[in-house]
């Protein structure tokens, strides 16, 4: 991974950071509404996945998704505002955060339904060989989809059609409240790959390095034509499934122990030692980007309400083709 | 024109629209080397070859979902089901996903996707091979239902779909099949979606049919008309968008109103025209609208108790003849 | 709570009646009993009180408006009151598929005005619901489809059922239709005033093929009273319909002058008119045959003898009814024709005085008229007309000698009676005034 892209890898984490932790206080406070999922202490995911796509390529995501599209792209102040249902939000208000979508820079769509979004990045990959393009598709998931049927049946499709698609399974250990060692077969999802000819790899989903790696190689996989690839990322939400998650399921130890394996410090120290930036620098860094969600809490809350005349727009697309 | 058969119609249309359109696309069940249980891709693989006639696995919500994906980035899907009822095994993605998506993006999104196949009884096929299933897609809102009730219709809104959009549930009936029609050869033919067509004039009472029903709505209305009742039979076409005001424009010539349908009456199609019929023409009416559709029952095997389920051309006279006080 | 005002009916053959003036305006406070307005019907022009102490909220029916019996013409209610409902159903005519509790009624009350006893509107036959679409048609077609017979379940009224009734509901009074059919007028080319287009007798005269002559600057054209239409209508009608033949007949009044002197000698008044009056009664009484009616059905005979007494008034004739004037005694003749009489000249005869007669006298006497032909008052068999008693010399015992001389002219319908049993009658009526000891 070059210096820039370290750079790059390094700023999306800590918006995607801090735009979660802004958002449960804004939950918390009363200022946003409705079902928020929380993505910290899982960044390096989204942030080294997203470091590699390009505009045009597509990626589809789940309802803990606000880092996905954070680092497919996606801008911090529309992100809030789709939080609070308003009409600059990504979705103007229709979405929130469960369904973030922008098409048009290759966000599918975080998807409410635990595997719902799997075949649609499946399609995408489809199209763009049908379309004769080498672009790629990304979908995010987690582990608890990885029991869907959907999951099975659309690695399966792109096995034998050999689509430019990546699945990435973030395993945070909790299906909800439910740890995946009770509800799942195998130790490792990244096995599950075999049963469909496609190879599946384990990372270390709190090293950007560790995710680096495998999905530099993925990507070459789907870009020469020979097909999917299934990479399990171990990670931990540091947060419970929801805000306001009594995580009765799991003990303040197993949260600390991953605390300390915090993919932002853990990146921070290796920019450190390598001389990439300073402590100095990093400190400024961060506060570059709390100025940030600063200006996107202030963009969101002084975003209008959507105009209740409007809500029966866009059921259907009456343009032509 | 050409005198064709409904399955052959719906399959020149499709090679028609794969031709002129490089992002249209098949996908389904044994649509290749097969042509389709019913033969409405015959001979698309040998045109248009193996991934523009895309022979699918046995996963109809995985494969749902690629269309649904391919369909966001371009290209226009049309989704073969063997049979209607398997849409239940891909409910998710037709109606969680597909319904929805251009919705919750705020409209950033737009889904070209077709879904088609056929449905109903006819073949002996019982409970999972004969049902109706458009009330499902009536009710969420996001798909465009078309119910063609011959060939020719079938081909204008088949182009129709193919060229939309937007999600369209695209219902055909297997006892239509091989229905045969005069089919315009215009490469451009079309039936707009929301216009209900007139089938047949008459001033003492209205029927509203679709798909087989239209048939049996002409053969009542035959037999009444020997008895000096004269009914005037609209097939909608398309359920969504539903064309009320033909409807209204003819019960407010006859005072009463029928809608007969092979889905199940129990909040089917017709409970929802009937009450728009009340809301609309109430003062029109001399009679409570009547509904016909297949009893509250699983489809049932034998030939003799599924005539029994759903509405036959009896029913359909008796119903007339009820809304009429004879 | 609102009170309707209605058209109330007056006397039994009232069917509708005309407003000739609103004696408060919209917004007036009005106290029960008052006079509130002024309705004109066949025969007479009658006050009604206001049914209610209140606020005249709402004038429905304006003056000249010719409106059925029962209708709401009105609404009495409390200042500000909400009629809004109220009135919306007049418009769209009565509710009928709402079944009310008694018990719960807080609806508006139908009012009769006092002294008119509550007269229920027949509702037998008719249906309680009506179909969506048949009020619709019905409003179209101003048909009140509470009076239709519904053929539909449970009576309901359908459509066929208001067109149906459309159809036969009659667009034409009787006399209008023959006078139509004896004119060759088709019955489209009149337009008719009534209700829903009812084609009366006097819309034929516009239709007339011969019409008169324009009106001129200096001619005036006062409007026709209804008393002057009635007048017309039942005048033609009489002509119609009845065989009309005259018989004569001199009368020796000399013994009925010599009666009346006693009498007023003993302060007993009694007029010649009276003593006429009495001598037809009894002799009707003698000749049932002339104390009936034709009809289609048949002729009917009367059980009772009603003599009517034309009275003449500016504004026209009317026909006031002394009942059972058989059985009165000249005094009570005397007093009931002038009580009668006064009414009709004060306007203040009560509709049921002026019906149901069964024979009637005209006497022109007074107008020095020596002789004349009256036109019966159908459906009547006859009527006298009384001449002047005229001083004449006659022949008695083969002398000549003069003697008040009444010329009596019996105008009989030949349907009824022919000419000998009329001249029997005539004769009895004779006998008794030249002997009117007879009639004591």
């Amino acid at each position: 991974m070059d210096k820039q892209t370290i750079l790059n890898v390094h700023e999306t984490m800590l918006v995607i950071r801090k735009f979660e932790e802004r958002a449960l206080n804004l939950f918390e406070t009363n200022k946003l509404r409705g079902s928020v999922h929380l993505s910290i202490g899982q960044e390096a995911v989204a942030a080294t996945v997203g470091a590699y796509l390009r505009d045009e390529d597509y990626i589809t995501s789940t309802h803990r998704g606000h880092g996905h599209a954070i680092a497919k792209g996606a801008r911090a102040d529309r992100a809030m505002a789709e939080l609070m249902g308003k009409v600059t939000g990504y979705c103007g208000g229709r979405g929130g955060s469960m369904h973030i979508a922008d098409v048009d820079k290759g966000n599918l769509g975080a998807n409410a339904i635990v595997g719902g979004g799997i075949p649609h990045a499946a399609g995408a990959a489809l199209s763009a060989k049908m379309r004769g393009t080498d672009q790629v598709a990304v979908t995010f998931f987690g582990d608890g989809a990885s029991n869907e049927g959907i999951f099975h049946e659309t690695l399966n499709m792109a096995s034998i059609w050999k689509l430019p698609v990546i699945f990435i399974c973030e395993n945070n250990l909790y299906g909800m409240t439910t740890n995946v060692e009770r509800v799942t077969s195998v130790k490792d999802i990244a096995v599950r790959g075999a049963a469909y000819d496609i190879p599946g790899v384990v990372v270390d989903g709190n090293d950007v390095f560790s995710v680096e790696k495998a999905f530099k190689k993925a990507l070459k996989r789907a870009k020469a034509g020979d097909g999917p690839t299934l990479i399990e990322a171990k990670t931990y939400r540091w947060k419970g499934h929801w805000t306001g998650d009594p995580e009765m399921y799991r003990s303040r130890d197993e949260v600390s122990s991953w605390k300390e394996k915090c993919p932002i410090l853990r990146l921070e120290a290796h920019m450190i030692e390598n001389q990439l930036l300073t402590e100095e620098q990093i400190r400024t860094k961060h506060q570059e980007i709390d100025q940030l969600i600063d200006e996107a809490e202030r963009f969101a809350l002084e975003s209008p309400e959507p105009d209740p005349s409007t809500v029966l727009d866009n059921v259907f697309d009456e343009g032509d083709q | 024109m050409s005198k064709k058969k409904y399955a052959v119609a719906i399959r020149d249309v499709i090679a028609e629209e794969m031709r002129s359109d490089e992002r249209v696309f098949v996908m389904g069940e044994d649509i290749g080397a097969l042509g389709g249980v019913f033969g409405c891709t015959r001979g698309l693989q040998k045109e248009f070859g193996t991934l523009r006639v895309l022979d699918t696995p046995i996963s109809e919500s995985g494969f749902v979902g690629i269309g649904i994906g391919a369909a966001l980035t371009g290209m226009r899907p049309v989704i073969d089901f063997m049979y209607l009822d398997f849409v239940y095994v891909a409910m998710d993605q037709l109606l969680n996903q597909a319904a929805k998506l251009r919705y919750m993006y705020g409209g950033r999104a737009s889904l070209p996707l077709v879904i088609r196949g056929q449905q109903g009884v006819g073949r002996g096929n019982a409970g999972t091979h004969s049902q109706s299933i458009e009330a499902f897609f009536t009710h969420i809102p996001g798909f465009k239902v078309v119910m063609p009730s011959n060939a020719y219709d079938a081909a204008g809104l088949l182009r129709t779909a193919i060229r939309e959009n937007n999600p369209v549930m695209f219902i055909e009936h297997k006892a239509l099949y091989i229905q045969t029609e005069e089919v315009p050869d215009d490469p451009d033919f079309m039936i707009p979606f929301g216009q209900a067509a007139v089938k047949r004039s008459g001033s003492d009472a209205t029927i509203v049919a679709t798909s087989l029903m239209v048939s049996r709505a002409l053969e009542a209305a035959e037999r009444l008309a020997e008895e000096g009742i004269e009914v005037e039979v609209i097939d909608p076409r398309t359920l969504i968008p539903f064309d009320i005001d033909t409807v209204i424009t003819s019960v407010k010539k006859t005072g009463r109103a029928l809608v007969v349908h092979e889905a199940h009456k129990n909040n089917g199609p017709g409970s929802e025209i009937a009450s728009q019929i009340m809301e609309k023409g109430f003062r029109y009416l001399d009679a409570p609208v009547a509904r016909l559709g297949a009893k509250a029952c699983t489809l049932p095997f034998s030939l003799v108790l599924e005539n029994a389920v759903v509405p036959s051309v009896e029913d359909i006279i008796q119903s007339v003849h009820e809304i009429c006080y004879h | 709570m609102a009170v309707d005002v209605i058209m109330p009916k007056q006397g039994l053959q009232m069917t509708e009646g005309t407003i000739i003036s609103w004696m408060a305006s919209e917004g007036d406070s009005v106290q029960e009993g008052d006079p509130l307005f002024e309705i004109e019907t066949d025969k007479l022009t009658i006050e009604i009180g206001a049914p209610a102490t209140g606020v005249l909220l709402k004038i429905l029916s304006q003056e000249g408006d010719v409106v059925p019996i029962t209708e709401r013409i009105a609404v009495i209610g409390e200042q500000g009151e909400d009629i809004s409902e109220l009135i919306a159903q007049q418009q769209s005519g009565p509710e009928q598929d709402q079944p009310t509790e008694p018990e719960h009624t807080e609806g508006p009350k139908t009012v009769q005005p006092a002294g008119e006893p509550a007269e229920q509107v027949a509702t037998g036959g008719s249906s309680r619901y009506a179909s969506p679409r048949a009020r619709w048609k019905a409003e179209e077609l101003g048909i009140d489809v509470s009076s239709i017979q519904g053929t539909g379940p449970d009576a309901l009224v359908i459509e066929q059922d208001v067109l149906q009734y459309a159809q036969q509901a009659p667009k034409a009074t009787p006399l209008a239709k023959r006078l139509m059919q004896q004119s060759n007028t088709d019955m489209d080319s009149v337009q008719g005033t009534g209700p829903r287009g009812k084609i009366y007798s006097r819309d034929l005269v516009s239709a007339e093929p011969v019409q008169p002559a324009a009106a001129q600057p200096e001619d005036t054209i006062g409007k026709l009273s209804g008393m002057r239409k009635t007048i017309a209508a039942r005048m033609r009608e009489s002509l119609d319909t009845a065989a009309q033949a005259v018989h004569r007949v001199d009368v020796d009044m000399y013994e009925a002058v010599r009666l009346r002197k006693r009498l007023k000698a003993a302060e007993i008044a009694v007029s010649f008119n009276d003593i006429i009056v009495m001598a037809v009664a009894k002799s009707l009484r003698k000749h049932p045959n002339m104390n009936s009616a034709f009809t289609d059905d048949g002729i009917i005979t009367y059980g009772s003898v009603h003599v009517g007494v034309a009275v003449a008034l500016d504004e026209g004739l009317l026909v006031p009814v002394l009942r059972n004037a058989d059985s009165m005694s000249l005094h009570d003749i005397h007093q009931e024709t002038r009580r009668l009489g006064e009414a009709a000249r004060s306007g203040t005869l009560l509709p049921d005085e002026m019906t149901g007669g069964t024979f009637s006298v005209s006497n022109l006497g007074m107008f020095g008229i020596d002789s004349f032909t009256a036109i019966i008052n159908s459906p009547e068999s006859g009527i006298l007309a009384i001449g002047a008693i005229v001083e004449k010399p006659v022949v008695i015992d083969g002398e000549i000698t003069v003697r008040p001389i009444c010329q009596l002219s019996l105008t009989y319908d030949h349907r009824l009676v022919d000419g000998a049993p009329a001249a029997l009658f005539l004769q009895e009526i004779k006998k008794m005034l030249s002997n009117p000891y007879l009639l004591l």
